[in-house]
């Protein structure tokens, strides 16, 4: 195989020189080989055991093989289902608040001209992006904190509530509070992505649109979304992804109260697999969260693979 | 779309709006007001940290009397900066290793044809697009098995499952937007295959690798979810578990944890400051072809 390709010099006898050419020849499984071993043992391996357990009745002391056991609790938990309607609520929410949000920095940074004062804006916006999840978390729990939290504070100052009001304790504004939190932690991936596919979008478009004399809001919604469609597909896709799995956020928000408000699936699947040791069960919820991701993510590898044919070699 | 349905008057009334919402004062306010969301919390974490415990009762904006007790209790009598020093370890590490296996695992794919080479690379964005939290609970089995429970290496192991499929698809990116005739020039001159990677292409793409440097540290920094299942102790533990587990306590000494989280933030912050460019490169070249 190697003979058809550039050869370069021979390399003369010797070890070295062997050990060169047989480099040469094999330079794809040097290059990924080791790679796929990583990828073999740290995920293949843990990923065939997720399998297993899911199989397996932990509830007692010890396993046995019981493979229809966990998913057939699964369907009769009324707490799985509330853990899925509030993975739904919180993704959606997220989702639409980030990318909302997002649109409109990103519309915005994309009329600075000036290079200087958009990346100083850019900066700070980014830094929520770069900021600990868990950190998030303990932060938003301290500003929504009932009796000493600042939201309260300010809220009280301004005249807006007449007492101290307890937003963790309530399941509904809990919600908001941890869509909020997540919002706040996933807006600069927003914004970055929608901001580098207004800057893709050709000029010349907006000069003849200008000479057709459309109106800006024309301009927008014949000019830029169509422009921007697989930009909202992308951040739409792995901003929804990441919050249906998120765990960082509500687990050190709110740890999932109250009451199970806001125990999305992620912190479902801690509780029973880390907390409560139920191994098993838990794996059944996961293969169950796994699968609806790889639904959703096969549109994004379809999307990625259409991109691949670029490739010629 | 164009101006034939309506009126030039019309165009006006209906522009006029949008001449105002486009102004440059409506777009410092909208900015000016998404930098406020964004750093609000961060600032109230600042001043709560430069409280004493009395002052957070207190319930003022500003510290009355500043102090810097709060980060002497977090980092010093709570032991905290035990993870700082293990958050460096553990994110230095992982990105190390991370960029050693799949910046040529990059190149890889985006050079040469091998039997089932699609296969693979869907492999490899299949590992990505796994849900991490599935994997927690077998993954938090096998590392009581084998005695990493409490260890770096059991959160460093976490990482390569967390970054390197995504650092070998950034990297892959990267190495596609280089013209193969670059290697092919570089062979005819006389270089080994393994030459023309490690001292004509990779130094090319050097920005690119740059950037997955940066975007790897600071996905480590932040790791939270394996980090917590792997450690419960200051040996091993890393900053965001330390921070979290502040909240933990009966009576939480609000200003240690913001001084803690404040910590926790300023290389973050400060890795976002210096290579801002490399990270907005990397986020979106690892989405795009």
């Amino acid at each position: 195989m190697a003979t058809e390709e550039y050869r370069g010099a021979p390399h003369g006898g010797g070890l070295s020189g062997r050990l060169s050419d047989w480099v040469n020849d094999h330079i794809r499984t040097v290059l990924l080989g080791p790679s796929l071993v990583a990828l073999l043992v740290v995920f293949i391996y843990p990923a065939v055991m997720l399998v297993w357990l899911s199989l397996q009745n932990t509830r007692g002391i010890g396993e046995t093989f019981e493979p229809a056991y966990n998913y057939g609790r699964i369907f009769t938990d009324p707490t799985f289902w509330n853990a899925v309607e509030k993975t739904l609520i919180y993704s959606f929410g997220s989702l639409f608040l980030s990318v909302g949000a997002g649109l409109v920095v990103a519309l915005a940074l994309n009329k600075v001209l000036d290079s200087r004062i958009r990346n100083a804006y850019s900066t700070l916006i980014l830094i929520s992006w770069a900021v600990p999840l868990s950190i998030v978390g303990v932060t938003w729990r301290w500003m929504f904190n009932g009796q000493l939290g600042v939201v309260n504070k300010v809220l009280l100052d301004l005249g807006v509530l007449e007492s101290s009001y307890s937003w963790l304790g309530n399941s509904l504004s809990a919600m908001v509070v941890v869509i909020l939190a997540d919002s706040w932690s996933r807006i600069p991936f927003a914004a970055v992505v929608l901001l580098a596919g207004l800057q893709s979008i050709p000029q010349e478009m907006y000069d003849a649109a200008k000479m057709d004399g459309a109106t800006t809001w024309q301009t927008f919604r014949n000019v830029t979304l169509p422009y921007l469609r697989p930009s909202f597909f992308v951040a739409g896709l792995i901003t929804w992804m990441f919050a249906f799995r998120a765990f960082a956020i509500p687990f050190s928000t709110t740890g999932g109260g109250p009451g199970g408000a806001t125990e999305t699936l992620a912190v479902y699947i801690h509780r029973f697999g880390i907390q409560l040791l139920d191994y098993g069960f838990a794996s059944a919820v996961s293969m169950f969260l796994v699968a609806v991701t790889l639904v959703v993510a096969t549109g994004y590898v379809y999307f990625i693979l259409e991109q691949i044919e670029e490739i010629e070699v | 779309m164009a101006g034939a349905d309506f009126t030039v008057e019309q165009y006006r009334r209906r522009q006029r709006v949008w001449d105002v919402l486009e102004s440059r004062y409506v777009v410092h306010l909208v900015l000016f007001l998404a930098v406020f969301f964004i750093i609000s919390p961060l600032i109230w974490q600042l001043l709560t940290s430069f409280k004493s415990p009395q002052g957070v009762l207190e319930l003022t904006y500003l510290p009355t009397d500043p102090t810097l007790d709060a980060y002497e209790r977090a980092l010093i009598e709570r032991g905290f900066w035990r993870a700082v020093v293990n958050s460096v370890i553990v994110a230095s590490a992982s990105t190390v290793i991370v960029m050693v296996l799949g910046t040529p695992a990059g190149y890889v794919f985006s050079r040469f044809r091998f039997p089932y080479d699609n296969a693979v690379f869907v492999f490899v964005l299949f590992t990505r697009l796994f849900p991490p939290i599935g994997l927690v609970t077998p993954y938090y089995r096998i590392v009581t098995t084998f005695g990493l429970l409490n260890t770096k290496t059991g959160i460093v192991i976490a990482n390569v499952y967390l970054w390197l499929p995504l650092v070998i698809y950034i990297m892959r990116n990267f190495f596609i937007t280089i013209p193969q005739a670059l290697d092919e020039a570089a062979r005819v001159d006389g270089c080994t295959k393994l030459q023309a990677f490690r001292h004509v292409v990779f130094p090319v793409v050097l920005p690119g690798f740059a950037a997955g440097t940066i975007l790897t540290f600071l996905y480590s920094w932040r790791e939270f979810l394996f980090a917590f299942t792997v450690s419960t102790d200051l040996q091993s533990m890393t900053i965001p578990v330390a921070t979290f587990l502040f909240v933990g306590d009966a009576g939480i000494d609000w200003s240690a944890m913001a001084a803690a989280a404040i910590v926790a933030v300023i290389p973050s912050a400060l890795v976002v400051i210096f290579f801002q460019r490399y990270i907005v490169v990397g986020l979106t070249g690892g989405l795009k072809g």
